[in-house]
C-alpha cells in the first residue's frame, strides 16, 4: 500500500522539533541556551543558519540581539513567524528564505559579531560544507565568532562503540515516531582549520557525538583563501557486483528507505572542457546511474548532482525535496563559474513541478534550459542544440516501464500482504500469490486497453475478467464448493481493486497520486464485511 | 464532536482529500500570456499548443492534465492557477 506509505512518510515542521528532541535527548535545548546566555549581548548582529521553527532564534532575540534567521524550508519559516510573532519578538528578528549557500553574496562583508547554526552543516553535503564555512568567516567583523552545534562521530574506539550501541536504537525510534533523522559529522575540525578558523570544543554531550564549537577566524589565515574548484570525479557506464545487487534491491524495494545516495557535486562524463554542457540532476543512486548510461561515451559533460535527498527528481520536486535552492547550492559550491566558460544549466524537464527554473534565474544569473523527459534522449537534444522535440517533451508509459513498476509495487505486497497470510493462513498462500503476481502482470500488459483513466475504474474491468477467469477454472477444470467460490469470489476482488487502485501511484499519466488510498479502506472493510457476513445470513456453512 | 480524529473522522477526510485531488483543474487566463512558452516546454503530456503568430499559448488538451503544477510553477507571468 504505497500510498499509505508515502503519506506516512510525510513530515511536518512539528515532528521535526520533536525528532531532534529524541535524538538528542534533550541536550540540542541544553547547547541553544548555553549559546544565548553566555555569548549574547544586547543588540549585537547574529546571523543564525537555518534557524528552523525559531527555537534559538527566540532566544537570542529575547535577549536583545538583532537577529537574522534564514532557512531552506518556508513551511519551517513560516513555523518560526509564528512563535516569534507570539512572543512578540518578530520586530529584532529579520526571517527570510535563503540556501545557506548564498549567504557570501547576500550580506556585505563584516556584517555579522555572532553567527550561530544548530544542527545544519551535517545535512549539507561537504563540498557546501567548506564553501559555506569560507562564507562565514568573511561575513564575521573584527572580534566576531562562529558557534557551531552539530552531531559528530566520536573519535576514540570506545567512545565511538558506545556511539553506535546507543545511536542505532535512536534513530530507528526516531524515525518510526517523526520521520525525522541526521547524519553525523566526520571531520568538522578539520574543515574549519581548512577554511582559516581556530575552532575549538566548548560544550559536549552524549558521550562526544553532540558537540558546539567556537570558532574564531585565524589570524594567521591568508585573506584573499579561496577555495578551488571541485569536481568529485568522473563517472562511468559499468555494470559491477554492487550496481546488479543494488538494481536488484530497487527493483522489489525501491519505495523503502535510506535511499542510495551519490554524493552530491560535480562530475565529469567523458572527457568535458570549459564549453562542455551541465547536466543537473538529483542524487538518487539509480537516477545517476541512468543518466550516466544514457550519455557515456556519446557526449563529453558536466554533471552537477544536486541534494535531492537520495529520491527521483520528479517526485523528490513535487514531494518538496528537490528545489530550486538545492540546485542554486551546488552550483554556487561546486564553483562552478571556475570550471566553465558559459552561465547554462541544462535541467531534467520533470523536475519543473518543485524546482522554480525563474527563481535559480534571478538568484544565480545562470541560464535555466529544460532538457527532455528522458536521459535517452540527452544526446540528440545536445546534438540539436538544445532543441526538443515533442517526442521528447512527453512521458510515456511502455510497456518496460509498466512490468517495472508493477515488480516494485509488488516488493510492497509481498511484505503487507503475503506475509500475513503467509503467517496467519498458511492454505491460501500459494493461490494468493499465484492470483497477485498473475493480476499484476496482467494488469501492466493490458493497462492502455482498459477503460478510464483511474486506477480505481480501471480496477472495474479487471475485477470482471479475474472472476471471469474464476468462473471458468470451476466450470471447466475443477468444480469448487460454493462457500470456497464465495470466498474466493470476495479475495479476488479485492485483490484487482488494490492492484488497479496501487499502480496509479505508480504510473506518470494518472493525477492524485494519494488520492484513492481512502477508497482502497473503504472498499476493503466493506469486501471484508460482506465475507464474513452474507455466509452468516444466508446460513452457508 | 470529539478532538481527537478517530477511524471513522480520519476516512472522511482522506476521501475529502482525494475528492480535492481529483477535481484539480488548471485555470488558465490568456489576457496575461507573454508567449513565454514555459508551459508548452515542461508539460509532460502536451497540455499547451503554442500559438506563433499571437505570441501566446493555448490550453489546447484539458483533458490530458494530470495535475503535476510544472506549468504552474514556471509561468513568470502567473497565467496558469491549478484549484
Amino acid at each position: 500500500m504505497a500510498t499509505v506509505f508515502m503519506k506516512w512518510l510525510e513530515t511536518s515542521p512539528k515532528d521535526y522539533d520533536r525528532g531532534i528532541q529524541l535524538l538528542t535527548l534533550g541536550r540540542i535545548q541544553r547547547i541553544k541556551q548555553k549559546i544565548a546566555t553566555e555569548y549574547l549581548k544586547p543588540d549585537m548582529r547574529v546571523l543564525e543558519i537555518g534557524c528552523g521553527t525559531g527555537t534559538l532564534t527566540a532566544m537570542m532575540a529575547a535577549r536583545g540581539a538583532e537577529v537574522t534567521g534564514i532557512d531552506a524550508v518556508p513551511a519551517m519559516l513560516a513555523e518560526a513567524e509564528v512563535k516569534l510573532e507570539a512572543e512578540g519578538l518578530l520586530e529584532r528578528v529579520s526571517l527570510k528564505h535563503m540556501d545557506a549557500a548564498l549567504i557570501g553574496e547576500r550580506f556585505p562583508p563584516s556584517s555579522f559579531d555572532l553567527i550561530a547554526s544548530t544542527l545544519v552543516f551535517s545535512e549539507l553535503p561537504p563540498d557546501e560544507q567548506l564553501f559555506v564555512l569560507e562564507a562565514c568567516k568573511g561575513l564575521l567583523a573584527p572580534g566576531g565568532r562562529l558557534l557551531l552545534a552539530d552531531e559528530i562521530v566520536p573519535t576514540g574506539l570506545w567512545s565511538r562503540l558506545l556511539y553506535i550501541l546507543v545511536r542505532l536504537p535512536l534513530v530507528l525510534l526516531t524515525w518510526l515516531l517523526t520521520r525525522t533523522t541526521t547524519t553525523a559529522l566526520r571531520d568538522l575540525e578539520a574543515s574549519l582549520a581548512r577554511v582559516g578558523f581556530q575552532a575549538r570544543e566548548v560544550a559536549s554531550y552524549l558521550g562526544g557525538s553532540l558537540v558546539l564549537f567556537e570558532a574564531l577566524p585565524a589570524e594567521a589565515a591568508p585573506s584573499a583563501f579561496a577555495l578551488p574548484p571541485t569536481v568529485v570525479g568522473r563517472l562511468r557506464h559499468r555494470a559491477s557486483l554492487r550496481s546488479l545487487l543494488l538494481d536488484l534491491w530497487l527493483l522489489f524495494f525501491r519505495i523503502i528507505p535510506p535511499y542510495p545516495k551519490v554524493r552530491p557535486g560535480l562530475y565529469a562524463v567523458g572527457h568535458p572542457d570549459a564549453s562542455s554542457p551541465v547536466l543537473v540532476t538529483g542524487n538518487f543512486d539509480l537516477t545517476v546511474r541512468r543518466l550516466v548510461r544514457a550519455i557515456d561515451r556519446q557526449v563529453n559533460a558536466w554533471v552537477l548532482v544536486a541534494d535531492s535527498a537520495g529520491i527521483n527528481v520528479w517526485c523528490a520536486a513535487g514531494g518538496g525535496y528537490f528545489t530550486a535552492e538545492k540546485v542554486i547550492a551546488a552550483v554556487k559550491s561546486s564553483h562552478l563559474e571556475q570550471v566553465v566558460d558559459h552561465h547554462a544549466l541544462i535541467l531534467p524537464q520533470l523536475c519543473a513541478n518543485g524546482v522554480d527554473g525563474w527563481r535559480i534565474r534571478k538568484q544565480t544569473g545562470w541560464g535555466v534550459h529544460w532538457g527532455p523527459a528522458r536521459a535517452q534522449d540527452i544526446p540528440a537534444y545536445l546534438a540539436a542544440n538544445r532543441k526538443k522535440t515533442d517526442a521528447m517533451r512527453w512521458v510515456r508509459f511502455p510497456l518496460r516501464d509498466r512490468l517495472e513498476m508493477v515488480t516494485v509495487t509488488l516488493g510492497f505486497y509481498a511484505l503487507l500482504i503475503l506475509l500475513p497470510v503467509f503467517i496467519f493462513w498458511r492454505p491460501s498462500f500459494w493461490p494468493v500469490t499465484i492470483s497477485l503476481l498473475g493480476l499484476s502482470y496482467f494488469y501492466a500488459l493490458v493497462h492502455p486497453w482498459l477503460p478510464g483513466r483511474d486506477g480505481l475504474y480501471k480496477s472495474i474491468p479487471l475485477t470482471f475478467i479475474a472472476l471471469a477467469g474464476m468462473f471458468a477454472y470451476n466450470a471447466l477444470w475443477h468444480p469448487l464448493p460454493s462457500l470456497t467460490l464465495f470466498h474466493w469470489g470476495v479475495g479476488l476482488t479485492g485483490l484487482s481493486v488494490f492492484t488497479g487502485a496501487e499502480l496509479q501511484g505508480m504510473s506518470p499519466l494518472m493525477r492524485g497520486e494519494q488520492a484513492n488510498w481512502g477508497w482502497e479502506a473503504l472498499i476493503g472493510l466493506t469486501l471484508i464485511a460482506i465475507y464474513w457476513l452474507v455466509p452468516l445470513a444466508l446460513g452457508w456453512r | 464532536m470529539s478532538e481527537n480524529p478517530t477511524l471513522q473522522s480520519s476516512l472522511m477526510e482522506h476521501l475529502k482529500i482525494a475528492r480535492e485531488l481529483r477535481s484539480l483543474e488548471i485555470h488558465y487566463h490568456p489576457e496575461k500570456c507573454k508567449g513565454v512558452w514555459q508551459c508548452y516546454n515542461v508539460c509532460p503530456v502536451g497540455c499547451w499548443t503554442p500559438d506563433y503568430d499571437r505570441r501566446v499559448v493555448v490550453f489546447h488538451d484539458p483533458e490530458k492534465c494530470i495535475a503535476c503544477g510544472a506549468c504552474v510553477l514556471q509561468c513568470p507571468e502567473d497565467a496558469i492557477e491549478l484549484k
